[in-house]
């Protein structure tokens, strides 16, 4: 089966679809690859790189199209494209289905398998071709530098002999991956960063971020489908808006990266609320391929309106087409991996939920949208590795209730035990009594004692008790003492009671002497 | 000297070591005054060794001015030879253990000495019975005294003898679960009660004969306990052991009327107690399930959870990427479990630390209640490898932080990090309060190969999209991981 690598095309794009890293792994897989010449090149890899990693360099684009079987892409095709592709073959990339309607026509016409990186479901095992992810990942980072180069100020808070410097204000919206890259990108140059996000669920993300979290107390739960936000009501996004309005005011850099799915990104910035932020603010409108989180955003460039700039890229992954490049042909294999099971050649397995969702047409017939999944219960657990949530916290918290109920019943049993000692306290003799009076009080002693016992020191405890209990030296010096020892019997209780003095003394020189050498390593 | 102020003055030395046990035992609850607390300890012991030590001699040499002189007796001065001869004995092999012994081999040690107490208790308690003349006096409370004490101690002498051969490896560490060993465990029991009644009934020196026939009883039923308890399990038996032993002590007290017996004796007892029921809430189990559920061999449960879970993909990873992952990290926490002691990977594993400190990356360990073979086992083995207590966290500390920690390092651990705990009602393990590392960026695994723990359950953990897996013996994936860290650095 043969691999075609093709450059992209799209205007600005400078991503490719295999590295030669993943080069490599698809000939280990038993691909052949082909690529096209100068596919790498924006992305640092030269044609030399991938005929080092074992792949061949296709003539022209027209030859790499007529003989691929497989085709690995970044951006949809162009129309050029989808028309020169091999007769049924599989292409693998960003398709974007909702939105390019006359582009699957197309691929239909060619018979071909499409498989939309875009489309694979956002469930645990899919993770690792989790494009978007890894995607949204690089431009909330990306966008967080861009802002900082247009800002004219310091990020990070200074004291310098010059004066001082505040640290920079950043409101980040959306706490999606994009945004809880920026959040992490921005707290990293030292500024201080709020985010906003209409899910209560992410706060604690954001938090662990050390971003503080923007309360938004309307009632109407934002949670969608498969973690992602939905639209809302009319007097919600007014109130949303005044919300935000009041933050950005007191920000300097805002990185909006609200979404909803299939849908235009929501107005959350007005032009009214640029009006009011400091001149020289910098807003980056991530959301500008979908229509912009500000209508003032212009799509792909740099624009100023009342003295804040606004940032409108919509490439920022191809600003750092290396890194980019890298991540998303890993994903890119990982999915391919998935559909070349060992020895057995290219199979898809539509029972197979990551296959069956990425999958947009087979063999020329629409497959899209998948047949609907039971709504998943909760975002935790679409998500688990990934979100440390309070489903989890709660299953934590569940397990000392039992430990109380053995607690009581640990407690009867002790007071069945005492009883009986009562019982024959008051059946023996009265010094058994008083015996019996010193035991129980030792033990209430020891009881609380022991309890403030640092876990750390449990085995040097657990040594000087060992120790401690060589006491019966004295009893056996006792016996030992008080024999008249005359006597066989006599003699023989003597060496008895050696003996147990002799073991005892290996217990109490033992267990101190091994405790001091233990508690002398313990250090600060 | 009169035998009259020498009896007041062995009271208030008593007394006074008693106090020093108290004192001793609060001394270790913080690092600070532990080592204090084990002075205070072996003051208390020398005092009652030395008050003891001086009645013996001046009752047997007959030294005290109203025994109406006479010299030494030819019993006593051979009392007072053997006295010495053992203390000197005793003493020098102790101290020759305690300075030889490996801190990886703490457990085998503890389980040791705990049969020693046993020991001496059985012996204690068979010589008095043999002295002529006392019997008759103190009646049958004495009498049922003597006979409880040997029963605990022998059951501690054999329960420990196997517990040290199972720490040792010379008995494999999985329970032996025999048909009806509960009713063998009653029967055991029962059969010593009614020796006890036949004891009681004829006293006198044929009656003995019935103390050692139950002594063998209670030191089969010493051994069955023990033999029937997991290797998983050994901390809370060894706690358990600790806590007989003292009973054994106290029991001694009873047979002897000595209160310093008694009153040690019942705070080691508590405090073996303490450390037991400190184990068992560590896995969510009670005493009763530990002692006697044969834990970690039931054959249907964890095969069939196998089964169930599907085995997913494993990331395998090198020591060049978790070195570059630990170099990229603000915060590492690092778990270690008993793999880490098997494979002595202590000072390695703290050679990795300093290096990560140096390079102001923030390093703190995790240490779970169960981890090891002892209680508090991890955290000797790292004082011995030079790491300060300070970064050293317990669960409930160090739980919060995993979200915000970069990389965890899990060394030789298993059971302690398994998230089948929290989240799989049909795991052996559901319940058990657990290390939650999953919620860590990257989890990194150190392991042998993919075996399930001691409680023969499989780790979901390995499987996790942000676990990473390193395989090897521990020791050497860490040296390896340390070599790497500075080619990077």
């Amino acid at each position: 089966m043969i691999v075609g690598i093709p450059k992209e095309i799209y205007p600005r794009e400078r991503r490719v679809a295999a590295t030669p890293e993943t080069v490599a792994k698809l000939i280990k897989l038993g691909l052949d690859v082909i690529v096209q010449p100068g596919a790498g090149d924006n992305a640092g890899y030269d044609d030399g790189t991938y005929v080092t990693a074992g792949a061949r360099i296709a003539p022209s684009a027209a030859v790499l199209f007529g003989s691929a079987d497989l085709v690995l892409k970044v951006r949809p095709p162009e129309p050029a494209e989808a028309d020169a592709l091999k007769p049924g073959a599989v292409l693998v990339g960003f398709v974007w289905p909702a939105q390019n309607k006359p582009l699957l026509e197309r691929l239909a016409a060619r018979k071909a398998t499409v498989l939309a990186m875009d489309a694979v479901p956002r469930i645990t095992r899919a993770q690792r071709m989790d494009a978007l992810s890894a995607m949204a990942n690089i431009a909330g980072y990306r966008a967080v530098l861009e802002a900082a180069n247009h800002f004219d100020r310091f990020l990070p808070g200074q004291i310098t002999a010059a004066g001082r410097a505040k640290p920079a204000q950043v409101l980040v919206l959306g706490a999606g991956v994009a945004g809880l890259a920026a959040i992490a990108a921005a707290r990293g140059l030292g500024a201080v960063v709020k985010a906003f996000d209409t899910r209560a669920a992410v706060r604690e993300q954001v938090e662990s971020l050390g971003a503080s979290f923007v309360e938004f107390d309307f009632k109407e739960e934002g949670e969608g489908q498969g973690g992602y936000a939905k639209e809302m009501s009319a007097a919600y996004l007014a109130a949303e808006q005044a919300l935000i309005a009041g933050h950005a005011a007191q920000s300097d850099l805002v990185i909006s990266t609200a979404l909803i799915p299939g849908k235009p990104a929501p107005q959350l910035l007005t032009a009214d609320a640029i009006k009011a932020m400091r001149r020289g603010s910098v807003i980056v409108d991530m959301a500008a391929e979908q229509g912009g989180n500000c209508p003032l955003t212009e799509r792909d460039q740099v624009v100023e309106k009342f003295g804040v700039t606004l940032i409108g890229y919509t490439d920022l992954p191809s600003h750092m087409a290396r890194q980019a490049s890298d991540l998303y042909a890993m994903t890119v294999y990982n999915l391919v991996e998935l559909l070349m099971p060992k020895d057995k050649g290219f199979v898809l397995d539509l029972d197979d939920e990551v296959q069956r969702g990425a999958l947009i047409l087979k063999d020329g017939a629409l497959m899209w949208p998948p047949p609907a999944r039971p709504k998943p219960p909760a975002p935790a657990s679409t998500t688990p590795a990934a979100q440390p949530t309070k489903g989890t916290s709660t299953a934590a918290s569940a397990p000392s209730q039992p430990t109380k109920k053995k607690g009581i019943g640990s407690r009867i049993a002790l007071a069945g035990v005492v009883a009986l000692l009562a019982a024959a306290g008051l059946a023996g003799p009265p010094e058994l009594l008083q015996h019996l009076t010193v035991f129980l009080l030792a033990c209430v002693v020891g009881w609380h004692v022991i309890w403030n016992v640092a876990p750390a020191l449990h085995t040097p405890l657990m040594s000087v008790t060992n120790a401690i209990s060589g006491i019966i030296l004295v009893g056996g010096m006792v016996v030992l003492s008080s024999g008249t020892g005359s006597g066989e019997s006599g003699f023989t209780a003597d060496a008895l009671s050696a003996i147990a003095i002799l073991l005892a003394s290996i217990n109490v020189a033992g267990g101190f002497l091994v405790t001091q050498r233990m508690l002398r390593m313990f250090r600060k | 000297m009169t035998l009259e102020f020498l009896g007041t003055l062995r009271g208030l030395s008593y007394l006074a070591a008693s106090m020093l046990f108290i004192l001793s035992l609060r001394g270790l609850s913080t690092q600070q005054t532990a080592r204090g607390g084990n002075l205070l300890g072996m003051l208390g012991m020398g005092l009652a060794v030395l008050i003891t030590g001086i009645v013996l001699v001046v009752t047997n040499l007959g030294l005290a001015a109203d025994a109406g002189g006479g010299g030494p007796t030819a019993t006593g001065g051979r009392a007072v030879g053997l006295l010495v001869a053992a203390l000197i004995g005793g003493g020098a092999l102790g101290a020759l253990v305690a300075s030889r012994v490996a801190m990886t081999s703490m457990p085998e040690l503890v389980a040791m000495l705990h049969s020693f107490v046993g020991a001496a208790a059985v012996l204690v308690g068979i010589a008095t019975t043999l002295q002529p003349g006392g019997d008759g006096a103190h009646g049958a409370a004495h009498l049922i005294e003597i006979f409880v004490g040997v029963f605990v101690g022998a059951v501690t002498f054999s329960g420990s003898v196997i517990a040290f051969t199972k720490l040792r490896g010379l008995v494999g560490s999985r329970p032996l679960m025999l048909p009806g060993r509960h009713a063998l465990n009653a029967s055991l029991v029962g059969a010593s009660i009614v020796l006890a009644v036949l004891f009681v009934r004829e006293p006198g020196p044929e009656a003995l004969i019935y103390l050692l026939a139950m002594m063998g009883l209670a030191l089969v039923l010493g051994v069955h306990l023990v033999m029937a308890i997991g290797g998983g399990d050994m901390p809370v038996v060894v706690s358990l052991l600790n806590s007989y032993s003292g009973w054994a002590a106290a029991a001694a007290g009873f047979m002897l009327s000595n209160d310093l017996l008694i009153v040690t004796g019942a705070l080691v007892g508590s405090s073996g107690a303490i450390l037991s029921t400190i184990m068992c809430r560590a896995m969510n189990r009670s005493i009763w399930n530990v002692v006697f559920g044969g834990f970690g061999a039931a054959p249907s449960g964890p095969k069939a959870v196998a089964g169930a879970v599907p085995a997913g993909v494993v990331h395998e990873t090198s020591v060049t990427e978790v070195a570059e992952l630990l170099l990229a990290a603000r915060l590492v926490i690092i778990v270690p479990g008993y793999g880490m002691a098997v494979a002595q990977a202590q000072h390695a594993v703290k050679e990795i630390s300093s290096f990560l400190t140096e390079k102001k990356i923030k390093v703190e360990y995790a240490i779970h209640p169960v981890a090891g073979r002892l209680p508090g086992h991890m955290n000797v083995l790292l004082a011995e490898a030079n790491v300060s207590y300070e970064i050293v966290k317990e669960m409930e500390e160090i739980n919060p932080e995993f979200p915000k920690t970069d990389v965890v390092m899990v060394i030789g651990a298993n059971d302690i990090v398994n998230p089948s705990a929290l989240d799989d009602p049909s795991s052996p393990i559901y319940g058990m309060p657990v290390l939650e590392v999953w919620k860590a960026a990257r989890v990194v695994m150190l392991k042998r190969s993919m075996s399930a723990g001691y409680a023969g359950v499989d780790n979901p953990l390995a499987y996790r999209d942000n676990t990473l897996m390193l395989f090897g013996d521990a020791r050497q994936s860490v040296v390896n991981l340390l070599t790497a860290l500075r080619a990077q650095a």
